[in-house]
């Protein structure tokens, strides 16, 4: 039920966000410092969570294995520019390290 | 050629992108543990890549909804810049057709729709078409992932619950423009690994995320 709730209060978020500059008119400019705020926002969050990720995998610091497997997707996004393509080449990478013993 | 074989045209590509990325989503959301059901759901009413994978991994951690939506909303307000600045376009269209396309703004519909009435249109259905599409594709690819990443069967050995932290990386990456975006993800890449390692809650590590592009402002207004 909880699942439910969140998904749906997350659905109603995003669509206020892309739906509130087109519903209504909203008074003046969005100041230059606001908007790269905002614009720099998702990046840092996302970034965060890989942080976090890469630390800390499933309750247990990492054994080094993740810092390798994150540089490798990270080295296939850069190359590449495919996010499916990273994904593969960090799930492989976690495998490789982690059948090496790391 | 009509606006919307124009939209199908020069979206292709885009379309093909968002059933890549919903694979891995719908991979990842299995791995959690979320049913089809629950993993198609959020991609049919939330429609928003980064933020789904966000959410599945707060979801995975036991995260409480109030963070959970508050990560979304975070994530997803830059949405607000781009509905401003498709407004004037828009502004004949009536208050339910507005609506609609607010349903289907993306990162990649923006991007499009904007091209297209730059260069002098305003006919609405190309924005219309090429939303709509790309919506089928996210939720495409969503289900094919989802069907497949029930079948993974001992995910830790074959790396597969990495797959999430590697969708983080890869989203990053591809979404690094400049300099200042670098050293923004760098900055919150390593305070939430610390603040992880200290034992922070997903909460803390969502704060730091919101701080770190304070770091930009920082640097730009210092090189102004």
């Amino acid at each position: 039920m909880t699942f439910w709730l969140t998904v749906l209060a997350a659905a109603i978020v995003t669509y206020i966000t892309r739906s509130l500059p087109l519903a209504v008119t909203l008074p003046g400019h969005a100041p230059p410092a606001l908007r790269r705020y905002l614009d720099a926002l998702p990046i840092a969050i996302i970034a965060a969570l890989a942080g976090a990720g890469i630390a800390v995998p499933d309750a247990q610091p990492t054994g080094g294995a993740e810092i390798g497997a994150a540089l490798a997707a990270l080295a296939v996004a850069a190359w590449r520019r495919n996010l499916l393509f990273a994904v593969i080449g960090g799930v492989l990478a976690a495998a490789g390290l982690r059948a090496a013993g790391l | 050629m009509t606006p919307g074989r124009a939209a199908i045209v020069e979206g292709w590509p885009l379309f093909l992108t968002s059933v890549f990325i919903g694979i891995p989503y719908g991979v990842v959301a299995r791995q959690a543990g979320l049913s089809i059901a629950e993993t198609s759901a959020m991609s049919l009413i939330v429609f928003a890549g980064a933020a789904q994978f966000a959410m599945v991994e707060l979801l995975r951690s036991g995260a409480d909804a109030f963070v959970i939506v508050l990560t979304v909303l975070l994530i997803n307000a830059r949405h607000l810049l781009m509905a401003t600045a498709l407004r004037p376009f828009v502004a004949t269209a009536s208050l339910p057709r507005r609506l609609g396309l607010a349903y289907i703004l993306t990162d990649e519909a923006f991007a499009l729709g904007i091209g297209w009435f730059r260069r002098g249109h305003r006919d609405l259905s190309y924005y219309t078409v090429f939303g709509a599409v790309l919506w089928c594709c996210w939720n495409a690819g969503t289900l094919l992932g989802a069907t497949l990443g029930a079948g993974i069967q001992d995910p830790q050995r074959f790396g597969v619950d990495f797959a999430i932290t590697a969708s983080f990386v890869a989203i990053v990456v591809i979404g690094i423009r400049h300099r200042a975006d670098a050293i923004v993800a760098l900055v919150a890449v390593l305070v939430a690994a610390a603040l992880r390692l200290a034992g922070a809650s997903a909460a803390a590590v969502v704060i730091a995320g919101a701080l770190a592009p304070l770091v930009a402002l920082a640097l730009r207004d210092r090189s102004a």
